[in-house]
């Protein structure tokens, strides 16, 4: 990167003792405040305890629950047995199993890598030009979407989307439409991209921001069309930004549960992504173990694109 | 230069009334009496009232709806107090002291966001049964906090990396203690990266609805759950649910655009500036 180009170059011509001075203030630097490494240790041990007992401890019940029988109700409730990798064998021959992972696959690519990343982009873009006080003004109403309750959402997009109260149909002049039932996945889309593009937005503003003006002026000067100019000056800048952006947004949007407040997975399992389908598995169904089964799929689904975006990260230059 | 900036203005105008149109028709509907609210498209010359707000608050009913309301006070305020208590120190001395092996620790933290939550529901809902602590507020509480934790800490901890450690060498120098450091030089300047982070903690607990809704019932219901069963016995009163929706959204609208500015480095985990 160009605009690093400088520092590195500082860097090397600084005269051995200096640096050593430099290397030794730093050094001290890291005790500044005269902390100490036990009272550092006690700062840190009490949040890490309550994420150990909360979070951490819960995550390996779900794990142990995962490879038992447990049920809601029932003798599997009073006396789960362990039946070993019996419930991802399951999972890897039902078909719901199968359906939740491709219509979350849908969602995340659908809303999110495409509907939140390129729209959030496109008004970070576009928002660039404009005066201030309006930027600002355009900037709120699109985080109203994002900052709102799902429960409030789900409901004023339950409201709009009705067969025959909903604004709609009234708009668009098709009464009768009932969107959610007929096409659930594609208004669940539409639904998560409108709810999500705010992030994306800001993200990319910051992003826009760090982008040197001379060089946006020098493609200019030399005629570079608008998708060029994001291509070619753009975009090298703001890799980082793209892929932390597409990792946050994927996971997100993987992982929420306001698909439910909509369709509830309906009709006929059309818009189960997998929290909807281990929620329901779990409690509609009673399935415990085998809904933690799923979980813990889930969970390592999260950590592989994590690790993904890791390796990409770390390709960069 | 000027005369071009005028379509885009105009589409800048359009997307942002795009986005805001759902909500501006709730805050409308809102404020019309019912017969009005029932109209569609909703009528924008009707005349406002605020009779839904009153009959949500139980005007005709006298059924008060603000239990719900002060449980969800009680569990993000509570929540985002603890929070600010066990994560300020933990970031100040993350940021402060590298410890060998602290960014071990930092990605600790981070991974603990990569669970889906749904994931923890089960084992959470069966402690819980197990020891009496299904619908209590306080559980809400503390699990709260550790949901918040990890973000919280990541966050102050990109505020707190902005303290200079020229100043702090110089307060050192002139024989401050860790009290003095932290009131008089730290507190100054990472003060509104901590009101952030708490407005964001506050932002999550009070919108959080999965464990809400498994974990409480009649008692410590919060206010997202206690909406989700308003719509589904009032929800032939649009303007009374619509103003119910407004009195649940209003208290994260306010956290929202005080912490805007502070919104994106917050959670993108203090990637980006």
């Amino acid at each position: 990167m160009p605009a690093a180009e400088p520092e590195v170059v500082l860097e090397r011509e600084v005269p051995a003792p200096q640096r050593n001075r430099r290397a030794g203030s730093r050094a001290a630097a890291t005790d500044a405040a005269g902390l100490g490494r036990a009272r550092a240790v006690g700062f840190v041990a009490p949040a890490l305890v309550l994420i150990g007992v909360f979070l951490v401890f819960p995550a390996l019940w779900t794990i142990y629950i995962g490879v038992t029988d447990y049920q809601l109700t029932g003798a599997a409730a009073a006396a789960p047995k362990v039946v070993g990798l019996a419930n991802f064998l399951s999972a890897l021959n039902d078909g719901l199993f199968h359906n939740a992972v491709w219509l979350t696959v849908l969602f995340v690519l659908g809303s999110a890598v495409i509907g939140q990343n390129l729209l959030g982009f496109a008004l970070a873009w576009l928002l660039r030009g404009v005066r201030p006080w309006l930027r600002r003004t355009v900037e709120s109403m699109v985080l109203l979407s994002w900052i709102l309750p799902s429960t409030v959402v789900a409901y004023l997009w339950f409201a709009v989307l009705d067969r025959n109260g909903g604004t709609l149909n009234a708009l668009l002049g098709t009464p009768g439409t009932a969107w959610l039932v007929t096409y659930p996945m594609a208004s669940l889309i539409v639904f998560n991209t409108w709810r999500g593009t705010a992030f994306s937005m800001l993200l990319y503003t910051s992003a826009l921001a760090a982008v040197p003006p001379s060089q946006l002026e020098t493609a200019r000067l030399v005629g570079a069309s608008g998708w060029q100019t994001v291509r070619d000056v753009v975009f090298p800048h703001i890799r980082g930004h793209v892929l932390t952006n597409t990792l946050l947004i994927s996971l997100w949007t993987a992982n929420d549960f306001t698909p439910f407040l909509l369709t509830a997975g309906g009709p006929n399992h059309a818009s189960e992504t997998l929290p909807v389908f281990i929620y329901r598995q779990a409690l509609e169904g009673g399935q415990l173990g085998y809904a933690s089964a799923v979980s813990l799929l889930l969970l390592l689904g999260n950590l592989l694109v994590a690790l993904v975006y890791l390796r990409l990260l770390r390709r960069r230059g | 230069m000027k005369r071009t900036w005028q379509p885009w203005g105009a589409l800048a105008w359009l997307a942002g009334i795009l986005f805001a149109l759902p909500i501006g028709w709730m805050v409308l509907t809102s404020l019309h009496s019912e017969p009005d609210a029932a109209t569609n498209p909703p009528s924008l010359t009707a005349p406002l009232t605020l009779q839904g707000y009153r009959e949500f608050f139980g005007a005709s009913t006298g059924q008060s709806s603000w239990p719900p309301l002060v449980n969800s006070a009680s569990a993000s305020i509570g929540s985002t107090v603890l929070v600010l208590l066990l994560a300020v120190p933990a970031a100040y001395a993350l940021s402060i002291r590298p410890v060998r092996k602290w960014t071990d620790v930092m990605f600790f933290f981070l991974s603990t966001k990569m669970m889906p939550v749904v994931a923890g529901l089960l084992p959470v809902y069966l402690f819980a049964q197990k020891v009496g602590l299904l619908d209590n507020i306080s559980y809400l509480v503390v699990l709260y906090t550790s949901m918040n934790l990890p973000i919280a800490v990541w966050l102050m901890r990109s505020f707190l990396a902005e303290v200079p450690t020229e100043i702090l060498e110089a307060a050192a120098l002139d024989g401050a203690g860790l009290i003095t450091t932290l009131r008089r030089v730290v507190a100054p300047v990472a003060a509104p990266g901590i009101a952030a982070t708490a407005l964001i903690c506050f932002i999550f607990s009070w919108n959080e609805l999965l464990f809400a809704r498994v974990l409480t019932g009649v008692v410590a219901g919060t206010a997202p759950v206690y909406l989700t069963s308003f719509v589904t016995s009032q929800g032939l009163f649009l303007a009374k649910v619509c103003a119910a929706a407004v009195v649940v959204s209003l208290p994260v609208l306010a956290a929202g655009f005080a912490a805007q500015d502070k919104l994106v480095q917050g959670l993108s985990l203090g990637a980006v500036k």
